[in-house]
């Protein structure tokens, strides 16, 4: 599919019917209202290349607790509006004096969004199953419009990220990723990440991620092994180096592909 | 004010890079992030740098005009500095007059250049008692990624260091450089839980329990000193990063002032 | 200073930059140039360097200045103290206040605010060195770091003047045409040519207004085809790139059969140091089913105390503080005024 830029106000179709998320409709014609990639698979849409996360109903996010009143949570999901987990979301039956000892300033969950009112007030749950308190692990940030391809295709691009660092992985709609597993496996699945918001436009994706993975997982268990025997000045030495290494790699498997 | 709260994980990790000696973008506790340095940028200015430490932007402008003396010296220029922590710099910064920590920032960077004499403010004398120049150094912050106030300090150097007075536009004798003597520079470290690492970004300056700035000179004497941050500093600490900052300025100096 | 000269068009119909009478000067511009903003935008024009920035949709405090059904937009038009010949007081005047407001104006028209009750989209113009012209340029950058934040818009907004030299008018003033001209008449327009801000001071005849808003149109089409060209060669890298089947929707029922369900043994250690992981587990499936009966009815009563009266009080006072020095200004005058 021809993949076009398109601007805010640019004339998108002349058949209102046409009309798609990112885009409206005035004398009934198609106008674009974002900077983004035009799809025209089943409507006509915009997919903006930026902007802010905008909770909606039933998305999952991951928060951090920005403040605790006697009966909410109160986290920031990194959109303009928080969110407010009621202690009777909690999984277990909490006191008020003792919820300081379950989340506190600072602390990260997985959660999920419950309800939004219409003045944008956020309600959330951690009533189902998996969502939980993070106290290990790492949380990435990426640009929320960048989900759906970390995600993939039927969740392509998350398996394959999962199966081949062997990491635990979730990934939030706000944009927010927990991963979980060795450091040199989160380092690697980091590094995969960060190649597919590179890349978040091009196609193909999936596989050239995989490949990159199947390439570096080697790399990555011997540097573990280095790492047991070598003093840490020298590793964080090491490590820039393996970076660089691994970019061109991945930069010629990617030129490779193009062509 | 702000949403921004770093979340426990991140602290954690920080705090865990730096036990094993590293840092989140791979650099050493006594690297510095990359300097990008671009003098004599706005035109207007008598003297001007666009400086990039890293994503943090700071651009200097040196302006000068002719007023009274001091009382207490009568035969001197002034120096006045001001910093601006602009609201487009960092989601944190508001609009508004400068906060407590802008003033101290600039006015750590005012200490470093007076201080030092790196100005020969007796140059700046036009009519002893009554007229001298003033040298107005606006720090106009516009990307905040920690560490503004050594960019801030390396750019009001170079911008001082370009610098012109405008004697002719102004109908006081001829244009002259700004008359410089010596070249302070100021290097910044924080303590993060026993480690101390030069230029913060923003994440560890979040952490970091203290910060000390260190200004030296081109003869390796300091002219400038301060700490922040509500963590405590041990004597050895101290002078280990008074060492290591004054190694620190002289490779910037010899990097990107000299041959300005 | 008295240093006006005498033709400001020469026989051959230029002017004194060598422009025609309706010609803009060069204009250069670069977005997502700040790591921290949300959108930005560099540009160039003639002399005039402008750095503009958005961040937002973002939560607004204190809250009595929310908006119940949209967002908030504010405008913050300021100039560098080493902007212009003489050093301005660093801080806004009221020349600037001024500005901001109309400009702020121009773009409540275009952005879709209704998106985003509640919030604010905060637009920051810093005018680096100014040279005749800089709210158009502030306009112009601005716009820009909107698109660049993803924002969304009716249209791009697009900006410049039109003044009158020698009995003549002319597109885009620089700044002896300002200093000495008989007019001024900024304009911003929507990509489908409505006018969104307009401000005049001079002397011009309802005919001459009238040919000044064409050129003033003429000039702006020729902008927005240097924004539309900047946003398209921003990822001009990607040429023979497609849409994914992945792009767009994020696909919601995947994410959790891979990430949530199962968790494939792993021991989580749940929050704190509480070592009952498993009671929780029970408890998880347990209360799965009476999820939608909770009523989480206390928990708004809380939220309207999220933000104290305190909090408000003094966010009040320091904005109140930031704008004491106001009257006094209008002295050091930076360009745009004419003399």
């Amino acid at each position: 599919m021809e993949r076009e830029i398109v601007i805010p106000g640019q004339l998108l179709s002349e058949n209102k019917a046409d009309s798609g998320s990112g885009t409206y409709v005035k004398d009934g014609k198609v106008y674009s209202f974002l900077y983004g990639v035009k799809n025209s698979k089943h409507k006509i849409s915009v997919i903006p290349f930026s902007g802010k996360y905008i909770p909606s109903s039933r998305d999952y996010v991951i928060g951090t607790v920005i403040e605790v009143t006697p009966s909410n949570w109160i986290f920031d999901i990194g959109s303009p509006y928080d969110g407010l987990l009621h202690v009777s979301e909690y999984p277990r039956r909490v006191d008020s004096d003792k919820m300081t000892e379950i989340m506190d300033f600072g602390s990260s969950a997985l959660l999920r969004i419950k309800d939004v009112s219409s003045s944008m007030k956020v309600e959330l749950t951690m009533r189902e199953h998996g969502l939980r308190a993070l106290n290990v692990g790492r949380l990435i940030e990426i640009t929320p419009t960048k989900v759906p391809r970390i995600i993939g295709h039927s969740g392509s691009m998350v398996s394959m990220l999962k199966k081949e660092t062997n990491c635990e992985i979730f990934v939030g709609q706000n944009g927010r990723i927990w991963i979980r597993g060795t450091d040199a496996e989160m380092d690697l699945l980091n590094e995969a990440i960060e190649l597919i918001l590179k890349h978040s436009h091009t196609s193909g994706l999936t596989d050239r991620i995989s490949h990159f993975l199947k390439n570096e997982v080697d790399v990555v268990s011997e540097k573990d092994e280095t790492v047991l025997q070598e003093d840490l000045a020298e590793d964080a030495e090491d490590e820039s180096e393996i970076q660089e290494e691994t970019y061109r790699k991945v930069d010629a498997l990617l030129e490779e592909d193009g062509n | 004010m702000s949403n921004e709260v770093m979340s426990v994980l991140k602290k954690d990790y920080i705090y865990n890079l730096m036990l094993k000696g590293k840092r989140e973008d791979g650099r050493t506790f006594d690297e510095m992030r990359k300097i990008d340095l671009r003098t004599n940028v706005i035109e207007k200015a008598e003297g001007s740098a666009w400086i990039k430490l890293g994503e943090t932007e700071v651009l200097v402008g040196v302006k000068l005009q002719a007023g009274a003396p001091f009382p207490d010296s009568p035969g001197e220029g002034v120096i006045i500095t001001s910093m601006e922590l602009n609201p487009i710099a960092s989601p944190d910064f508001e609009a508004g007059p400068p906060k407590e920590s802008a003033i101290e920032m600039a006015r750590v960077t005012d200490r470093g250049i007076r201080e030092s004499g790196a100005i020969d403010l007796s140059k700046l004398c036009i009519t002893e008692g009554e007229e001298v120049w003033i040298v107005f150094i606006d720090i106009h912050v516009l990307n905040n990624t920690g560490n503004i106030q050594d960019a801030s300090s390396l750019g009001a150097i170079a911008a001082l260091l370009t610098a012109t007075v405008p004697g002719a536009r102004e109908g006081r004798g001829e244009d002259m450089p700004v008359p410089i003597r010596d070249m302070p520079v100021s290097v910044t470290l924080v303590d993060i839980g026993g480690e101390m690492m030069v230029d913060p970004d923003l994440d560890e300056e979040t952490v970091c329990d203290s910060r000390i700035t260190i200004v030296s000179n081109q003869d390796g004497s300091i002219s400038g000193m301060q700490k922040s941050g509500n963590g405590a500093l041990t004597e050895e600490k101290l002078l280990k990063a008074v060492s290591l900052a004054c190694q620190k300025a002289s490779e910037l100096r010899e990097t990107h002032l000299l041959n300005i | 200073m008295s240093d006006k000269p005498e033709k400001f068009i020469d026989e051959n119909g230029l002017r004194l930059d060598g422009r025609r009478v309706d010609e803009i000067r060069p204009m250069k511009m670069e977005i997502g140039v700040l790591s921290r903003a949300d959108g930005s935008c560099y540009l160039e024009w003639g002399k005039n360097k402008v750095l503009a920035a958005v961040y937002g949709p973002r939560e607004l405090h204190p809250r009595r200045l929310q908006k119940s059904d949209s967002a908030l937009i504010r405008y913050r038009y300021n100039m560098a103290a080493f902007s212009v010949e003489d050093r301005i007081r660093p801080g806004p005047s009221r020349r600037s206040i001024e500005i901001s407001k109309v400009s702020r104006e121009a773009f409540e028209p275009v952005v879709l605010t209704h998106l985003y009750p509640g919030a604010v989209i905060d637009i920051f113009a810093e005018v680096l060195q100014a040279d005749a012209g800089t709210r158009t340029a502030a306009i112009n950058a601005a716009s820009m770091a909107l698109a660049d934040a993803g924002i969304p818009m009716k249209g791009l907004v697009s900006a410049c003047a039109v003044g009158k030299v020698d009995g003549q008018l002319i597109l885009d003033l620089d700044k002896p045409e300002d200093n000495y001209g008989d007019a001024d008449i900024p304009m911003a327009m929507t990509s489908e040519g409505e006018i969104t801000l307009i401000q005049m001071d001079g002397d011009v005849t309802p005919e001459e207004f009238k040919r000044a808003i064409e050129m003033c149109r003429e000039g702006c089409r020729q902008i927005l085809e240097i924004q539309k060209e900047t946003l398209q060669n921003k990822f001009a890298k990607l040429n023979e790139v497609e849409v994914s089947d992945d792009e767009g929707e994020a696909d919601v029922s995947a994410l959790v059969e891979c990430t949530l369900d199962p968790l494939e043994g792993n021991e989580i250690p749940d929050v704190g140091e509480s070592e009952d992981d498993e009671s929780i587990e029970e408890d998880l499936v347990e209360d799965a089913e009476a999820e939608d009966e909770v009523e989480s009815v206390e928990g708004q009563d809380d939220t309207d105390d999220l933000y104290s009266d305190d909090e408000a009080g003094e966010q009040v006072e320091e904005f109140d503080d930031s704008f004491k020095d106001v009257d006094e200004e209008d002295i050091p005058e930076d360009d745009e005024e004419t003399a």
